[in-house]
């Protein structure tokens, strides 16, 4: 038995150490790229080697197809470029932070990584584990790109878009009229406007705004869309950050007395804190509810599931008074960028810019419904109606997601729950402001190394 | 090996086997145990960021023991404490029902073992559909009537906690009543006979013969299930709630984690793990006190 | 033995033979039926979502798949992810299991049957770091792993494991060694065998049962563990089963059917087992506590 037990030992122990050896990280090829400069590399100058890129990719939850999308562009790109071979590795939500954080600290791991824009992409950009798309990539050829000041700092752009998300208020014309609730004359309401109709919905029986909280981030979204309108600016937030103001004043967490409001008035579905966010805006491509905060890819199968004549989309309301409450919310979301530490930087930029060529970017276009983040890209395509006025609107004007400007500890420890709080009537008002107030008290202690950029930014 | 140089090992006074064959056990405690735990306490003296090593003094300890999230987690595990002495009565009601063997005994034996061979995410992601607000739980109340009785329990912040409690307790149950019938098994015939001709009815026997007869295998049951709450409870929480909503769910372990890990807080995390550390050492005097005694005598 | 234990099973009927009408027996099956009915319907509820449609479940949630359909199960087993977590978990549990297995082995039987200085010491520390919660290791182990580049891969989590598993695995093997009869111990000694060599035809040969539930202990264990895998492994495609099902709910977020097959998926291998071994599984996990 001793024997059957020491050669089951042995094979385990071999066969785990030869399949570490396999498995181990991103594969630590000699360096033999050509070094990193300004100009644009032709596709044809890469190495005859074979190379290997790993990708980690995230955004099938925003745009649903980009990864059937991925794979076909890698194929392309394998006819384009035959001896590079890009491995893509779809990031689960929940661990796209905390998994690259991990390769950060150990400076190993993906040669492209994506992160959501400003607040995330910047804290690696700080940890060295970034290397600024404007240093391989030409500006002729960025110039295209659209919002790409979300991922500026220090005069160097560090990530590339790839689309625009915009958040609109989608909603059913059929359970509108049912009510005999007017959808309004321009882009959006006025809040009192928007009040009005969810009253009249209620009377009606229907459930005027449908959503899901449980994840935390349709709290977020309220945030980002309607908490914010208070602000001139993101400087402006940028100042609470770092200590300059606090929190708890009203400008930046006023608004949560409308929200809770909103929720005891009981214009929000029952179950906001049993479903995800993806699970209550079903609710409303299932017709139950007359409004919700969709994304143009939401938006697209709203209308694919309801029909294009019951469904509308309007700018989310309009409540504060700050410069901010003109802005549009369009954001890159997810931004690629190439990792410090990658043995092919130029290889890798060359993939991120075939993902923008016009061919790749009208196959996206048809993939996902999302419009991507490039004024090459022909905006004829788009003829569903309501998906014009999104792209409008998130083309139109200045575009500031604002949860992207604040430090993901206080978007995860703070946005989030205070959100949660709300919705599920477990927290005031005052208590979702403290909540605000006291973490980023905990993140500054805690990082201070991060704060002194951050007050770069609020400058 | 010839039997002089056997002989000759014999009577010398210092024989290095026993060392050898320990050898690699003891290497791998001092690596997994021993080395994280003297780090982690240093660590927790240490500034909160990993990227400057300075030293802080209490500051960690201060942060956490005043951060209301460390508490309310803190009261989490403890409040899962409580469903310790329910799981415990709940499996010997059990046990000694199928102990009787009533018809079917071994089939229902088998049912309630199963959740407990179940990997806890499965557990815990399946009971998220069912309690959702409009999941099976709630249907059935309201399709008896009992509509009021539906709540969304685990997205409530009041009742996350009982809910994911009752996930637990689901669980461990099986393992408690395959516990208690094994135990059962052994206990001798003639105790209950004997009482039976003395006239007692079934609960004296529960009473005075069963009961103290699986002292030891309740006590067992209770040390592990106690030191489960407070050390085991990740994965439950994690697949359920995330800690939601608003920290509501939040344990010590989850804390650890998301410090540790998502927000790169190396000293606050470190504070929180000897805290854990400190709060488990009262069962690692259990423990001693339980099992200790075994290790004095080398021989039964 | 008294004439009313059943020989098979060793257990026995208390009291006089029931009937099975009697109310009390009656209030017993039905209490059982009920708990039975709970305890195995979030089983039955997984693999009924699992064998229906995204639509079919939207439309209704609790009531039969009509018709069933395998679309979810085809789904996930070409995505290829399942069936490669599950190799992991098998890999990492195997691994760790037999390591620990080895190394238990040889540390329990010094404890057990030879005398030396810290043996007390040593058994007490392993009772002690029994109750160790993982959480409190995981930084610090990943702290001093990551220099070594052993974060991430498998020889790191299955070091980990192997590690934790030995206070467990010797105290139980100890204990188990301890029954073994003495004399065959002397007998072998006067003969002048070796230690290994008692190990090898003594020790092991006898300790069949005491390895087997060993084994099925720690293999469950080391399989269902959570925290250490989400950390250690992180790299979708080296995750453990266990890890790797956590992330299907995100992914599938409005595609319920899908995320009940994944889990149904996840746990068939272990269910599978334990029908057809349940004798095993049982003896394994009350082992620790019966005597």
């Amino acid at each position: 038995m001793r024997r059957t037990l020491a050669r089951l030992g042995g094979l385990a122990v071999a066969s785990s150490l030869i399949l570490g050896a396999c498995g181990g990280a991103a594969t630590p090829t000699p360096a033999s790229s050509t070094a990193p400069g300004a100009s644009a590399p032709a596709p044809s100058a890469a190495a005859t080697e074979p190379v290997t890129l790993s990708f980690w990719y995230w955004a099938e939850s925003d745009a649903p197809g980009a990864d059937k999308w991925m794979a076909e562009t890698v194929a392309e790109y394998k006819k384009v470029q035959p001896n590079v071979t890009v491995e893509v590795v779809s990031q689960p939500t929940d661990t796209l932070m905390s998994a690259f954080q991990t390769a950060a600290a150990s400076k190993s791991g993906p040669d492209i990584a994506s992160q959501w824009a400003t607040g995330p992409v910047l804290s690696f950009v700080w940890s060295d584990s970034v290397a600024p798309i404007s240093d391989l990539v030409s500006t002729d050829e960025m110039k295209h790109w659209l919002n790409t000041n979300e991922n500026v700092y220090a005069g160097k752009t560090w990530a590339m878009p790839m689309y625009l998300l915009g958040i609109g208020l989608a909603y059913n014309t059929e359970l509108f009229a049912k009510a005999g609730v007017t959808p309004p004359a321009g882009d959006r309401w006025t809040y009192d406007e928007f009040l009005a109709a969810s009253a009249k919905l209620k009377a009606a029986g229907i459930t005027p705004f449908v959503g899901g909280d449980k994840n935390g981030y349709l709290g977020a979204w309220w945030f980002a869309n309607i908490g914010g309108q208070q602000l001139d600016s993101v400087q402006e937030l940028a100042k609470a950050v770092v200590g300059e103001v606090p929190f708890t004043d009203p400008k930046y967490t006023g608004w949560y007395s409308i929200l809770d409001d909103y929720v005891k008035a009981g214009y929000v579905n029952d179950d906001v804190m049993s479903l995800d966010l993806d699970q209550g805006v079903r609710l409303f491509q299932q017709g139950k509810g007359a409004m919700a905060l969709t994304t143009d890819g939401m938006l697209a199968t709203a209308i694919n599931d309801l029909g294009g004549d019951k469904v509308g989309v309007m700018r989310p309301p309009k409540w504060g008074t700050g410069t901010l409450a003109d802005a549009g919310n369009a954001t890159q979301s997810i931004s690629h960028f190439v990792t410090s530490w990658s043995a092919h930087p130029q290889e890798a930029a060359a993939f991120l810019q075939f993902m923008h060529t016009p061919d790749r970017l009208t196959a996206w276009y048809k993939a996902t419904g999302v419009i991507p983040a490039d004024d090459r890209f022909d905006a004829s395509l788009v003829t569903v109606p309501q998906l014009q006025a999104m792209s409008k609107f998130e083309t139109t004007g200045p575009q500031v997601w604002l949860e992207n400007w604040i430090p993901p500890q206080i978007d995860g420890e703070a946005d989030i729950p205070a959100g949660q709080m709300i919705f599920s009537g477990s927290g005031t008002p005052a208590d979702a402001a403290d909540l605000w107030e006291r973490v980023a008290g905990t993140w500054r202690s805690a990082h201070p190394d991060e704060l002194a950029n951050w007050q770069k930014l609020a400058q | 090996m010839s039997a002089m140089t056997s002989a000759l090992r014999r009577r010398r006074h210092f024989d290095v086997t026993p060392y050898l064959l320990v050898a690699p056990a003891v290497a791998l405690i001092l690596l997994i145990y021993v080395y994280p735990i003297v780090r982690v306490v240093i660590d927790s003296f240490l500034s909160p960021t990993a990227e400057r090593g300075t030293t802080v003094g209490l500051a960690n300890y201060t942060f956490v023991l005043n951060d209301p999230v460390f508490w309310k987690s803190a009261q989490n595990n403890a409040f899962l404490l409580i469903g310790v002495p329910i799981m415990t009565i709940l499996a010997l009601v059990i046990a000694v029902i199928l102990f009787d063997q009533i018809r079917g005994w071994r089939i229902y034996r088998t049912l309630v073992f199963t959740p407990y061979i179940l990997a806890v995410p499965v557990i815990g992601v399946t009971f998220v559909y069912l309690y959702s607000y409009n999941g099976i739980v709630n249907e059935m109340l309201r399709a008896v009537g009992a509509g009021g009785l539906a709540k969304d329990w685990l997205g409530n912040p009041t009742l996350v906690m009982p809910s994911i409690l009752s996930v637990i307790v689901y669980r461990e149950l099986g393992f408690g009543v395959m516990l208690f019938l094994a135990r059962m098994a052994s206990i001798r015939e003639e105790l209950y006979e004997a009482a039976m001709i003395d006239g007692a009815g079934w609960w004296a026997r529960l009473r005075y013969i069963t009961v103290p007869q699986l002292r030891t295998v309740i006590t067992f049951f209770v040390v592990i299930e106690l030191i489960t709450m407070l050390s085991w409870v990740f994965a439950y929480v994690y697949s359920m709630t995330g800690g939601g909503p608003a920290f509501a769910s939040s344990v010590l372990e989850l804390y650890i984690w998301k410090y540790a890990f998502a927000y790169r807080a190396i000293g606050i995390a470190s504070a929180v793990a000897v805290l854990l550390l400190v709060a488990t050492s009262v069962f690692i005097v259990v423990q001693l006190l339980v099992r200790g005694d075994e290790s004095d005598t080398g021989e039964e | 033995m008294s004439a009313t234990v059943d020989a098979r099973t060793g257990r026995g009927r208390r009291g006089p033979a029931r009937r099975f009408f009697s109310p009390s027996a009656l209030f017993k099956q039905a209490l059982m039926l009920a708990i039975a009915i709970a305890a195995i319907y979030p089983v039955y509820y997984m693999l009924e979502t699992s064998l229906k449609t995204r639509q079919g479940w939207t439309a209704d949630q609790f009531g039969l798949p009509i018709p069933p359909t395998l679309e979810n199960y085809v789904a996930l087993l070409q995505d290829g992810r399942i069936p490669a977590w599950f190799m992991n978990s098998v890999l990492v549990t195997s691994a760790s299991v037999a390591a620990a297995t080895v190394v238990a082995t040889l540390a329990a039987f010094a404890i057990a049957r030879l005398q030396f200085r810290g043996r007390t010491f040593l058994l007490r520390l392993l009772i002690a770091l029994m109750v160790i919660p993982p959480a409190v290791l995981i930084l610090p182990l990943f702290l001093g792993m990551q220099p070594l580049g052993l974060t991430n891969t498998y020889q790191g989590v299955i070091l980990i494991y192997t590690g934790m598993l030995i206070p467990f695995s010797v105290y139980m093997l100890s204990s188990f060694f301890r029954t073994l009869p003495a004399e065959l111990f002397e007998a072998a000694r006067i003969d002048g065998a070796s230690t290994l060599r008692i190990l090898r035809s003594i020790v092991v040969p006898l300790s069949g049962p005491g390895f087997v539930t060993l084994i099925v202990v720690n293999a469950m264990w080391v399989w269902n563990e959570l925290l250490i895998a989400l950390v250690f492994l992180q790299d979708d495609h080296k995750r453990t089963l266990m890890a790797g099902l956590t992330t299907l709910k995100g992914r599938y977020a409005v595609n319920e059917p899908a995320v009940m097959a994944g889990m149904f998926l996840g746990v068939l291998p272990i269910l599978l087992l334990f029908l057809f071994g349940q004798r095993f599984f049982v003896r394994g996990l009350v082992a620790g506590a019966v005597k």
